[in-house]
């Protein structure tokens, strides 16, 4: 396969995820614009919001407010945010565009309907806030859509071990970084534990990942605590959008192209070594390194990581 | 004006059943039709961009259901005339950059030949692979009465549309699937299986096994980029672009995740200009650093070849007729357009004379731009036009304005005629050559207009050729 072949399918998948995680953000933000008694975290809440997606200062420098209509659609249909979802959508279908052959005709289909389609819904927005969660709604159920073709359609080969790839690169560092921006909710405080801000602040955590349900699911009636939290979304194997669930997923593709080319690579060597420190962790371990250490070396590492994948997939320059 | 489905009031052979077919279908199924096929176009992704045009609006091609229909005995004719000219085009292209005989016979003027911008010196006594320097030729072909078929233009270089000949059909098919179980209608869906078998014997020198081929494109911002990727696709090769590739000692490689991998067969869709930075244009980002002495040290081989335009340059093309003779030793099966070329001053004269009964055209133009047509233009610009032409005489030829043939397309309330035109796809490899049976037709949608060329409101029909 093509080096640039294997970069673009690994963007458009990266792309698509990051669209969808995006969505998820948004829907929190609205979800607490219809919560009565947060007016003060509220603006705390959209800020956090922009940082996690990683354009706060893109934001600021455009518009001096934080304004809720603003964010919405600064994060919706921006042409000037580089991670609108808009700009997603976009990067996603010219970046499959460019390897149409390496993608089947419905997973093609798929991501340019979703990009045409995308286009008339904004066209046809009148009042944004209203119409936000059908949106929203949208963008999953057309992400799904495409992650569906990709998974039902697509030869099980190198070309698929490179979109798989995307997905759960973003997925770590997008959950990561979640983590990281509202690590300070999860710091062990005498005040606040089990009050109602820290529940509050907690489901709101768990929802932005989509994981409020599936938390109840894992842990039963049990008391929400930081430390089942922390477990949940670093070092449990069973949620989706855990960090040990991305890494496993990284190392389980870097592995299946290794032995598909018959070569060792630095990166295989090094998420290996990474999930297995992983499986020996748990979550009290973590709150004693520091959730904010850890986060950032875990960040640190899976750039490294990626970098080394670029390098002997993508440039072909790895020694 | 020759209408290919009527004469005298009665329906032409070919499109008997057809006619009925059209003029049964009910209005709102019609309008049904129309918007499934644009929907289809639009979600297949087949699109091209206008250059110069660098946002992300992609347009689609108008498409219209009623078909341009051929019979067998006409087809045969337009066959064996394509593939007589593709033949002749090749033997032409490598005489002048070889000994250039039909230079020294007289026959074609010495400057036209080696002071046309498309000619290329690097490639003089260079043996080409097989002696092929343009494996796929597109013809625009115009039909002028029951008999006569004329070409009006050869491409050489990188003749695009085939995709649409192909999808034309596919959408056809799907739409109305009982025509074609009615109808034996011959099927063009084997081009890329032929283009592949072609371009497999046009092995470079050093290629002993069996060849890697490639498509090169300049990247999805080109207007034909779906075509490229179309190609790629159907015939199970990779579409490349320039950074995609390298040269090392003289061999292209291009890089995989694997490592690197040897390449042999480049179908380029590339300007000769941007191939290779080293060797033509300096600035382009889209070229291969190396490609041309990877090509002339026997390593690779480039098709088209570079310098293949010469023999699609409007002032050559007058020349066909003798050009066939000179080569093959045979009158030519489909005419030219009556051409008048400016650099000889009588011809000159009677153009300068004659412009509003003429369509003037730039010698090296394409696409319907930096063309008169004298009966539509204005004083003025006949004016201007004729200052053109005496400051640069042989930059000009003229032709007779042309009465194309005309199908009917399905317009708001009824069928109507407008104007088309029809270029098949000629395939030359080192044993055969080749076509499928069919081509792209072009139709210019206004009422009245000439101009067929997508990028100037023209839309495109599926062409069937009906065995009878």
């Amino acid at each position: 396969m093509l080096s640039r072949t294997a970069e673009n399918l690994f963007w458009s998948a990266r792309y698509i995820e990051r669209a969808d995680s995006l969505a998820r953000l948004l829907e929190v933000g609205y979800r607490i614009s219809l919560i009565p008694n947060t007016k003060s975290g509220y603006i705390n809440e959209w800020e956090s919001i922009l940082e996690t997606s990683g354009i706060k200062e893109t934001y600021l420098q455009q518009n001096n407010k934080i304004k809720k209509e603003k964010i919405i659609s600064f994060l919706l249909f921006d042409a000037n945010n580089p991670s609108s979802i808009k700009n997603c959508i976009k990067n996603a279908r010219e970046n499959i565009r460019m390897v149409r052959t390496a993608v089947t005709l419905e997973v093609w289909n798929a991501i340019n309907s979703t990009f045409h389609d995308l286009e008339s819904n904004i066209r046809s927005t009148k009042n944004i806030l209203k119409e936000l969660p059908e949106i929203i709604e949208w963008v999953k159920k057309q992400v799904n859509l495409i992650r569906g073709t990709i998974l039902n359609t697509q030869l099980i080969n190198d070309g698929y071990d490179f979109l798989i790839l995307g997905t759960y690169f973003e997925r770590a560092d997008f959950t990561a970084r979640i983590i990281n921006v509202k690590y300070f909710i999860l710091l062990p405080s005498v005040n606040y534990v089990g009050s109602e801000v820290d529940n509050f602040q907690w489901s709101m955590m768990l929802r932005s990942i989509s994981s409020f349900r599936a938390f109840k699911w894992a842990y039963g009636e049990e008391q929400i605590n930081y430390i089942k939290i922390i477990d949940f979304l670093i070092l449990n194997m069973t949620c989706p959008r855990s960090l040990i669930f991305s890494v496993e997923k990284i190392n389980h593709h870097l592995e299946r192209l290794g032995n598909f080319y018959k070569q060792k690579t630095k990166a295989k060597s090094q998420v290996k070594l990474m999930y297995k420190d992983l499986k020996k962790l748990n979550a009290n371990k973590i709150s004693d390194i520091g959730l904010h250490e850890f986060l950032r070396s875990f960040i640190k590492d899976i750039n490294l990581i990626y970098s080394n994948l670029e390098k002997k997939y993508f440039f072909g320059t790895e020694e | 004006m020759f209408n290919e489905v009527y004469k005298n009031s009665k329906v032409r052979k070919p499109y008997n059943q057809i006619i009925d077919w059209a003029n049964s279908l009910p209005e709102n199924v019609i309008v049904k039709k129309k918007n499934e096929a644009e929907s289809l176009f639009k979600r297949i992704g087949i699109t091209f961009s206008v250059y110069n045009n660098f946002d992300s609006t992609e347009r689609l091609i108008p498409f219209d259901m009623f078909p341009r229909i051929l019979s067998s005995s006409e087809w045969n004719t337009i066959e064996k005339g394509v593939i007589q000219r593709a033949l002749a085009i090749n033997a032409f292209l490598n005489d002048i950059y070889n000994t250039a005989e039909i230079v020294k016979a007289g026959i074609i003027p010495e400057d036209l030949v080696f002071k046309n911008p498309a000619y290329e010196v690097k490639m003089v006594g260079f043996k080409v692979p097989k002696n092929i320097y343009s494996p796929i030729i597109g013809s625009d072909i115009i039909r002028i009465n029951d008999k006569s078929f004329k070409i009006l233009e050869d491409n050489c270089r990188t003749p695009s549309g085939v995709s649409y000949m192909i999808e034309n059909r596919e959408i056809m098919m799907r739409m109305f699937p009982e025509l074609f179980e009615k109808l034996k209608i011959e099927t063009v869906e084997n081009y890329p299986t032929y283009l592949l078998e072609v371009l497999k014997t046009l092995t470079p020198i050093k290629c002993e096994n069996e060849p890697k081929i490639v498509i090169l494109t300049p990247g999805s911002f080109n207007s034909a980029y779906y075509e490229h990727s179309f190609l790629a696709d159907l015939m199970g090769v990779e579409l490349v672009q320039g950074p995609d590739l390298y040269v090392d000692d003289n061999i292209t490689y291009m890089k995989t995740t694997k490592g690197p991998e040897k390449v042999d067969i480049i179908y380029r869709r590339i300007d000769d200009n941007f191939i290779d930075p080293i060797s033509f244009d300096s600035t382009s980002l889209i070229g291969v650093p190396g490609l041309f002495d990877s090509y002339k040290s026997g390593n690779l081989n480039i098709c088209s070849a570079p310098g293949a335009g010469v023999a699609d340059d409007k002032a050559i093309y007058t020349y066909m007729p003798e050009i066939i003779k000179f080569y093959l030793g045979e009158e030519a099966i489909l005419d030219n357009v009556k051409t008048w070329r400016c650099f000889k001053t009588d011809e000159k004269k009677y153009v300068l004379n004659n412009l509003q009964k003429l369509v003037v055209k730039e010698v090296h133009g394409s696409g319907g731009y930096g063309l008169l047509i004298g009966s539509k233009s204005s004083k003025k610009e006949i004016e201007v036009f004729k200052k053109k032409i005496e400051t640069n005489p042989s930059n000009f030829i003229a032709q007779p304005i042309l009465e194309l043939s005309s199908v009917p397309i399905f317009s708001k309330k009824e069928l109507s005629p407008r104007h088309v035109d029809l270029r098949p796809f000629c395939l030359v490899g080192a044993k055969k050559t080749k076509l499928v049976s069919g081509g792209l037709t072009r139709v210019a949608l206004k009422k009245g207009s000439l101009v067929v060329n997508s990028s100037q409101g023209g839309g495109v029909k599926d062409t069937w050729v009906i065995n009878e």
